[in-house]
């Protein structure tokens, strides 16, 4: 059947269809996040009149008081070191090892394919020994403990995401420059680096997100303010001021507001950094 | 011509890595799983007893069950929505990119915000769902959502299953790499919107959607914020699942041998999970 013996009444009934799918679905997704932001400038009376009411005054109040209930600024500092940390890790780890294995030698595809396993590993089954790990090198309830593990546990994707970027790297390019005299060092230092710079960049938003994310080992792992990060403290809104809704709204907006802000300026990167993660 | 100086020191970092958060784990807790350990002093050799506790404790069984039940939600509904969507967009409707950068938006928020944010949406008496009902007449349907047993698991699900933008951009990224020809060729043949998405694009991608479920299956092993935020595994552990069975295990009961075979068995059932569809791949490409 071709698109013209198509009835014309069934196309516009499937470009309506199409259309509702598309509006519900965005709709879903982008009316909770208006409605908490709406939400988090009511007041408490407010808040009770209705879901659609408008706020009589347009205060930042809530806003202060969750700053002032909760240290956010401690726990957003927390999680600026920890991701900023075990992104940097894992991309220098995931990179030295990209390039190690651009050479041939014996155990190349054991290695490979044992820096790969953690992609099929469900982590939080380790919570335990992962605990132990980081409480005997002396690191429980600091921020570097919990950068460790990140790193730990993003590094098979990180290295899977790197290892991309580096094959794209011809090996004449390798060679020529081996011919010329230069080191195995040299050859990482000067030439793989300075090209692989751009999958790096993609691969540090993939991997920072995830890391500012987690919340089950950030739990885990630390039981003070010099430590929590911003996704284990905002959860003390809904177990200590539970009775303060709009303050407990206005901290989850602050919250989600860096990663969508970062998301605004750096859209196409971001998109093309979670579409970078393996499914090529 | 390489030296293996120079290949320890550059893979010698992530290997060391690689051994101290997958091997030692899973050694850790294959051991540990036969005993009875309270997390300090010596641990007790039990035998199999912690794996027959399990299979006997309802709670362990819901866990089961609802992984499960996440796993089928994954794959049956998210994936169709995610596919459904980037085969609209991917034909570039009015306002294609509005659309596509929305849909995105959720998964660049945690997930634990995502949750704290539906358990405020679903909070009986200030939240948007029974707001809504209440102002459209619907007062009869309004619950109690996530303390009442027969909703509670589907209302945390509603989030992991509407937010579909990062598998919609997994699987738009692989729909642009299709030859234009392809589809203009068919086109000029005659099929026309739906044949050209069944017969071309799906099979085209087929690779990017296991691969997709994959991922979907490792996302829900270790799917911890909905159930911990939203309803802490209860009511009646209707919501539990395996991470938080092992976290609970671990941190409020003490019962660490029990908790490492809860981790044993979440190893396993993952690894199974994941050979099926790998085998499922396979015996798609082989056609």
């Amino acid at each position: 059947m071709t698109a013209m013996e198509t009835p014309a009444a069934m196309r516009v009934i499937a470009k309506t269809v199409k259309w509702l799918f598309l509006i519900v679905l965005t709709v879903l997704t982008l009316v909770p996040l208006l409605w908490l932001l709406l939400s988090s400038f009511k007041t408490t009376p407010e808040l009770f009149r209705g879901p659609f009411s408008l706020p009589a005054h347009w205060s930042f109040a809530n806003f202060s008081g969750a700053l002032d209930a909760q240290p956010l600024v401690d726990y957003f500092r927390n999680s600026v070191v920890i991701a900023v940390t075990s992104t940097a890790m894992t991309i220098v780890m995931s990179t030295m090892a990209a390039y190690a294995l651009r050479h041939r030698f014996r155990l190349r595809g054991a290695v490979n394919g044992f820096l790969m396993s953690g992609l099929f590993v469900p982590f939080t089954a380790f919570m335990t020994p992962i605990f132990y790990l980081v409480f005997h090198l002396g690191l429980y309830n600091t921020v570097w403990g919990i950068a460790l593990v990140y790193t730990g546990t993003t590094l098979p994707v990180g290295f899977l995401i790197i290892k991309g970027y580096l094959e794209t790297i011809p090996e004449d390019l390798l060679e020529a420059a081996r011919i010329d005299g230069a080191s195995f060092h040299s050859v990482f230092f000067r030439i793989v680096c300075p090209l692989v710079v751009p999958g790096l960049a993609t691969a540090a938003i993939f991997l920072s997100i995830s890391a500012w994310n987690e919340l089950l080992f950030a739990n885990l792992l630390s039981t003070s303010t010099s430590s929590e990060t911003l996704q284990v403290g905002i959860r003390n809104f809904l177990t200590s001021y539970a009775a303060n809704y709009p303050e407990a709204f206005a901290g989850t907006v602050m919250a989600m507001a860096p990663t969508i802000l970062a998301y605004a300026l750096l859209s196409n990167r971001v998109v093309e950094s979670m579409a970078a993660t393996g499914l090529k | 011509m390489v030296k293996a100086r120079q290949l320890v020191v550059y893979l010698g970092p992530a290997v060391v890595f690689a051994l101290a958060f997958i091997v030692f784990p899973l050694i850790f807790v294959i051991v540990l799983s036969f005993t009875q350990w309270a997390g300090i002093g010596p641990a007790k050799y039990i035998g199999i007893q912690n794996y027959t506790y399990l299979f006997k404790d309802p709670a362990f069984r819901s866990a089961i069950y609802n992984t499960l039940l996440w796993v089928a939600a994954g794959i049956f509904v998210q994936t169709p929505l995610c596919l459904l969507t980037a085969l609209i967009i991917s034909r570039r409707p009015f306002m294609w990119k509005f659309f596509r950068t929305a849909l995105f938006i959720p998964s660049v928020v945690s997930t634990t915000i995502l949750a704290l944010m539906w358990y405020f949406m679903l909070d009986p008496t200030v939240g948007l769902v029974n707001g809504t009902l209440n102002s459209v007449g619907l007062k009869s349907l309004t619950r109690t959502w996530l303390s009442d047993p027969s909703t509670a698991q589907w209302a945390i699900m509603v989030p992991f299953v509407i937010y579909i933008g990062f598998g919609m951009v997994l699987f738009l990224t692989q729909i642009s790499t299709i030859p234009r020809e392809l589809l203009e060729a068919a086109h000029l043949d005659g099929a026309n919107v739906w044949q050209q998405d069944f017969f071309i694009t799906i099979p085209a991608i087929r690779r990017a959607i296991a691969l997709w479920i994959l991922f979907l299956v490792g996302y829900v092993l270790k799917m911890f914020e909905y159930p911990f935020v939203m309803t802490d595994g209860g009511p009646v552990n209707v919501t539990m699942n395996l991470p938080l069975y092992v976290y609970n295990q671990m941190v409020t009961a003490n019962a660490y041998g029990l908790a490492m075979a809860a981790g044993v068995v979440t190893v396993v059932l993952g690894a199974l999970l994941m050979l099926v569809v790998l085998l499922g791949l396979r015996w798609m490409e082989s056609r």
